[in-house]
């Protein structure tokens, strides 16, 4: 405990910023926990980085610094954006590289993490650029010394981007083809494998038996390990990326966003799938006159995630207001829902581009939950933030109110237990 | 499940008793014997599963296309396909077995009440560009929720020739559960012609050195098949430059088309054909009114635009240029004649009138040229079907053939009629009350038809009866719309 004080001391901190205490409760009028609904008059008890109690007016034992901030602030976790590419450039090709990790491309020293961590956003997925198959995500906190220290999880997903057209599905298919290739192969080498072994066993108990008979007298064991060790294990022949990815999906150890634009992208998508079984999510950006209301009942059975803007859009060829990610939510899909712009300014305006969706008939705890829990099981971190649970990591934004309301002040930001943002005194 | 239940159970008895063929053909026998009388009028089960679906249209007057009218006439159809049409047809889950719930029953049904409106085979349009979205790999880049696919069925097409494909407009439809687009039934046939220039004096002599070379071939091959039953050891003749596109029209797999209006160039065509032997399809064939009876000789097919005007050459001094009549003057010969507009595609801008939406207006310029109401009809029904070789499948109403219909309020050929509903594989692709584009025009009076009745597997009538206004993805967003304003 004094070692982690004394390094968490030594970190250059803001002349603004205090340094939180290892051990902190925290009194707010509200708390948005996402898993179990909001809480009044809500503490929180935080210990090196992570909740260890949370409940409403819970009693807090004499000796703990107290920040007191019951009724006038409401806390929420930390925003998770599960879609973006923060700093990155937006170069990317065409064709199919499903090896291509996006956190291969991190760096720091970038105001945008500062920027939008000042705003809430305490975790970010990060995807690689390009059509096609462009690679694998990167969930990120937003602040850490080195480039390696903003990763929490590789991996997150993996990007397939999927229109109406024949090279789009052709990728998809092929890529489940390349990964029964290297099964095939892989079944071939072990196979030629087994039989050398099994030849090498014939003559090395030929060897034996002559040993045994000629030197029965000296009695020298020969040692059995050193003969395994230099038939050698079995080695299975290297899986190029492409395959290696593909046979990661089936085995639902990596996950598939795919990035769809129209109704009938998502046919061709169930089309392309044929009978391959994988975890695939969706992202639908928002045009004017998109119209995957066509298909949102088919969506909704899946009960698979959607990513998208917190935007209104028109009926086809009609003046006629559309809540799409409401009409999804409503269907049964899990909304995600990301900034209209993947801009700093696009992250200022995402929590009041959100209020506006729910003004327009979005479930509000969808809503907040669209905002971080749901983002956050995307990218496969939930188990660590997305919400304030007992055991997660302390991320959080405190308001002066209602998050959704447009006009609300964001007056602190925690991230792992940490004040980043705003004049916090105790 | 009951019925299911007995099929397993005969089936199990199959098994058991496959190794001795004779106890085999006694158990098949019965079976075979059912089968044989299938006409229709038969009851309903026994080979019926959950995914049997069945759609009947009823009390409409049936105009099948084949010539033959039906007044207050059915038409059902099961999985899509045409099983009965006439009076007194058991419509299942209506007429058959009301009482009992459809899950007992195994399959489902929909049933369309139309009396006082006419019931045609969905038009097949010649050509048209853009219905199936903007890919051109159809089956692989459709947009089976395009606008001008809609607009496309609310014209009455339910299939069209796309370049070389024939392709049905397949719009999906979301159900409860949901069905799986059916990606394999949107492209009838993908080699309907063989094209073929007759622009220029070369373009004419490459054709007839093709065709020459090809029916050189077929000669010397013909002639093989007779030699190699005395001598095995026979050479196949060689098909060293031989055309296979011009073999196929030769044999007769494919339409040679041409794009050709000129007397000239229509007269050669129809010579080369007679004197090779095969059909040509002739697009344009703007002055074939005055060398119709040569067309006629050759068998031809015309595909034409009745509304074209065109004057002739000054230069010369024979007939020529564009007639109103010429469709009338072609079809009196002999001539199998397609009609399509001057435009191919859906234009929303300019003047109306002139795009594939108003095909049923061209074809009634060709009945004002002297062209019959029937052929009239079959201009842009029976005709490009059977161009393009899709005629076993779409063009008229026959039992067998695919359930692609069109419910009009009106004479098909009235510019004042309008689609009510395009059905397509027995499944209601297009209702202009559901529609933006024409609900409003001289809307279905609510009390003049029930409403679409679905008896859905599974689901007792009254459950069925609140699913089909879910299943309606219009209703909700109507619903959502009216949300929407309220706020």
């Amino acid at each position: 405990m004094t070692l982690t004080t004394l390094l968490l001391a030594a970190l250059p901190l803001t002349a603004a910023q205090p340094t939180t205490p290892d051990l902190l409760a925290i009194k707010v009028g509200k708390a948005e926990t996402i898993d179990q609904g909001t809480l009044e008059h809500a503490v929180i008890l935080i210990e090196d980085g992570k909740i260890v109690m949370i409940g409403e007016d819970l009693p807090i034992e004499r000796g703990i610094p107290v920040l007191d901030r019951d009724p006038e602030w409401t806390v929420m976790p930390g925003l998770v954006n599960a879609y973006s590419r923060g700093p990155l450039d937006s170069r990317g090709g065409n064709d199919s590289t499903p090896g291509l990790r996006a956190s291969g491309e991190l760096y720091i020293g970038e105001d945008f993490y500062g920027d939008v961590l000042e705003l809430g956003v305490t975790t970010l997925g990060l995807y690689p650029a390009g059509n096609g198959i462009p690679g694998r995500a990167v969930a990120i906190r937003t602040k850490a010394d080195t480039a390696e220290g903003l990763i929490l999880r590789d991996d997150a997903y993996l990007k397939i981007r999927m229109r109406s057209s024949g090279s789009d599905k052709k990728m998809l298919k092929k890529g489940f083809e390349d990964a029964d290739g290297w099964i095939e192969k892989e079944a071939k080498a072990r196979e030629k494998w087994e039989k050398e072994q099994e030849k090498a066993k014939k003559s090395k108990k030929g060897k034996k038996d002559d040993e045994k008979e000629e030197d029965k007298s000296v009695a020298v064991p020969v040692e059995p390990s050193l003969d395994d060790e230099e038939s050698g294990d079995y080695v299975a022949p290297e899986k190029d990326p492409a395959a290696e990815a593909f046979l990661q999906l089936r085995a639902h150890e990596l996950s598939a966003l795919v990035a769809i634009g129209q109704s009938s992208d998502y046919l061709h998508l169930i089309d392309a799938i044929g009978a391959e079984e994988f975890d695939w999510d969706l992202r639908i950006p928002i045009t004017t006159e998109l119209d995957i209301f066509n298909v949102k009942r088919e969506i909704g059975l899946r009960a698979c995630r959607v990513v998208m803007e917190p935007q209104l859009s028109q009926h086809p060829n009609t003046l006629r207001l559309r809540n799409l990610p409401m009409e999804l939510a409503e269907s049964g899909a899990k909304l995600v829902l990301i900034p209209r712009d993947d801009s700093v300014v696009g992250h200022e305006a995402w929590l009041r581009n959100t209020g506006e969706m729910v003004g327009y008939g979005l479930d509000r705890d969808a809503a907040l939950r669209a905002l971080t829990l749901e983002p956050a099981e995307l990218l496969k971190v939930a188990d660590r933030l997305g919400s304030l649970t007992v055991g997660k990591d302390a991320n959080m934004i405190f308001f002066e109110g209602d998050p959704l309301e447009p006009g609300t002040r964001v007056e602190a930001v925690m991230l792992e237990g940490e004040f980043v943002t705003g004049e916090v005194k105790l | 499940m009951r019925f299911s239940n007995t099929i397993g159970a005969a089936f199990a008895a199959v098994a058991l008793f496959a190794a001795t063929p004779a106890a085999k053909a006694a158990l098949l026998s019965p079976q075979d014997e059912e089968s044989s009388d299938e006409s229709g009028e038969e009851g309903f089960g026994e080979d019926d599963g959950p995914e049997t679906h069945y759609f009947a249209v009823r009390g409409a007057d049936v105009y099948t296309g084949t010539g033959e009218v039906l007044r207050g006439a059915t038409v059902l159809a099961k999985n899509g396909r045409i099983k009965a049409i006439g009076y007194d047809v058991e419509i299942p889950g209506l007429d058959f077995q009301a009482d009992v719930p459809s899950k007992e029953r195994g399959y489902t049904a929909e049933v369309l009440d139309a009396a006082g409106y006419r019931v045609y085979p969905g038009m097949v349009a010649i050509e048209s560009s853009g219905l199936l979205g903007t890919g051109g790999d159809y089956r692989d880049s459709i947009d089976p929720f395009d606008q001008n696919m809609i607009l496309g069925l609310s014209t009455g097409i339910t299939s069209t020739g796309q370049s070389n494909a024939a392709c049905k407009l397949k719009r999906y439809i979301s159900q409860d559960p949901p069905v799986p687009y059916d990606f394999d039934g949107i492209v009838l046939r993908d080699d309907c012609y063989a094209n073929f220039s007759w622009g220029s004096g070369s373009a004419r002599r490459s054709v007839r050195e093709k065709l020459v070379r090809a029916s050189e071939y077929l000669r010397e091959y013909r002639q093989w098949q007779i030699d190699v039953k005395n001598d095995k050891e026979l050479k196949e003749p060689s098909k060293k430059g031989v055309d296979n596109s011009v073999l196929d029209v030769l044999q007769g797999n494919v339409l040679a088309k041409f794009r050709a209006d000129s007397r000239e160039d229509l007269l050669g065509i129809a010579r080369i054909a007679q004197e090779f032997g095969f059909r040509p399809a002739i697009d344009g064939c703007r002055e074939g009114w005055t060398v119709a009876a040569e067309l006629g000789r050759a068998g031809a097919f015309a595909i034409v635009t009745p509304r074209e005007r065109r004057d002739k050459s000054e230069m010369l001094v024979r007939e020529g240029g564009s007639s109103i009549e010429n469709a009338a003057i072609l079809y009196a010969a002999g001539v199998q004649v397609a009609i399509k507009p001057a435009s191919r595609g859906i234009s929303l801008g300019g003047i109306t009138g002139r795009d594939i939406m108003h095909l049923p207006v061209e074809v009634g310029f060709a009945i004002r040229g002297g062209l019959p109401e029937d052929a009239a009809i079959a201009a842009v029904t029976t005709v490009p079907a059977r161009m393009m070789g899709v005629s076993h499948r779409v063009g008229t109403l026959e039992v067998g053939k695919d359930c692609d219909l069109i419910v009009t309020d009106g004479d098909l050929l009235h510019y004042q009629t309008f689609v009510q509903w395009t059905v397509i594989d027995g499944q209601v692709v297009y209702d202009k009350q559901d529609e933006l584009y024409f609900a409003h025009i001289r809307p279905r009076a609510e009390t003049e038809v029930a409403p679409l009745r679905r008896l859905d597997a599974g689901e007792n009538e009254e459950a069925a009866e609140e699913g089909d206004s879910e299943a309606d993805g219009d209703d909700d967003k109507d619903k959502q719309n009216g949300k929407d304003e309220e706020e």
